[in-house]
């Protein structure tokens, strides 16, 4: 049996899909932004032997943690909406974005691993 | 007759509703000159490209990590050759995966939209392949370090 105080309305989800797709999809840019961290942290220790290579990379991977975290509500907002319209706006921003990131990290770093042969 | 006429009415109002719900959708400029053409998908569907695409992503920096760290952390385990091979490979892995990942979900989104057959994962291959290489030239390392 659960207590209630009367006068509140019941909590209730922001949209009806069985499948939680909202919530899995912004759990996944959560677990990426997790490894974004997880990789600034990596970058800073490499920072003691590249230099400022090493501190473009930490601020690269800080910058796009950020910028997940910032627009992570609003994502959900967006998507549990469009469950409930039946309409959803593909976010090519953010996609593109993450993308282009990582694929710069990978390419700084090359750079600092070749520029030492 | 008269019922006839006035649910065929009914069906066409649904339709025009449809229609103008559809052409109501909120596209930005970039959304709009990429993925132009087609109808909206069912929401899940595009959610789900999304997730995928994040996984990709994830395996990246996955890789982008293990470069870093073999390249990084490795110095009196490994020559500098392998160390460097090593490295190079796994970062050259997390850039293709990283570029041809934001690739995939794009033709995805408009497969989706067209209602067409799903693109053949061209990471696939690429993943497996560059692995087992990564793995081949680290038992060979290991082995010949034995023999020595």
């Amino acid at each position: 049996m659960t207590r209630r105080r009367p006068d509140v309305p019941p909590l209730q989800a922001p949209h009806d899909d069985a499948g939680l797709q909202p919530e899995r999809t912004s759990l996944a840019w959560g677990r990426t932004l997790l490894v974004l961290w997880v990789m600034a942290c990596v970058f800073l220790r490499w920072m003691q032997s590249e230099g400022w290579l090493g501190a473009l990379l930490v601020v690269l991977s800080v910058f796009a943690a950020l910028y997940i975290w910032m627009t992570q509500r609003r994502r959900y907002r967006r998507s549990a909406h469009a469950i409930h319209t039946g309409r959803l706006r593909a976010d090519v921003a953010s996609v593109l974005f993450t993308g282009v990131v990582v694929a710069c990290l990978a390419a700084v770093s090359l750079w600092a691993v070749l520029g030492r042969l | 007759m008269g019922f006839g006429t006035q649910q065929a009415d009914r069906i066409m109002t649904a339709q025009q509703q449809d229609l103008s719900k559809s052409d109501s959708v909120d596209r930005g400029p970039l959304s709009l000159r990429l993925l132009a053409g087609g109808s909206e998908p069912d929401p899940r569907f595009t959610l789900a490209n999304e997730r995928t695409f994040l996984a990709w992503i994830r395996t990246a920096l996955a890789l982008l990590a293990g470069g870093i760290a073999v390249e990084a952390f490795t110095l009196d385990v490994f020559t500098p050759v392998v160390r460097t091979t090593l490295s190079v490979a796994l970062l050259l892995m997390a850039m293709l995966i990283s570029g041809s990942a934001c690739l995939r979900w794009l033709k995805v989104e408009r497969a989706l939209r067209n209602k067409a057959p799903l693109p053949l994962p061209l990471l696939v291959p690429l993943l497996s392949i560059g692995g087992a290489l990564v793995t081949l030239t680290l038992i060979s390392v290991l082995l010949l370090r034995q023999v020595h």
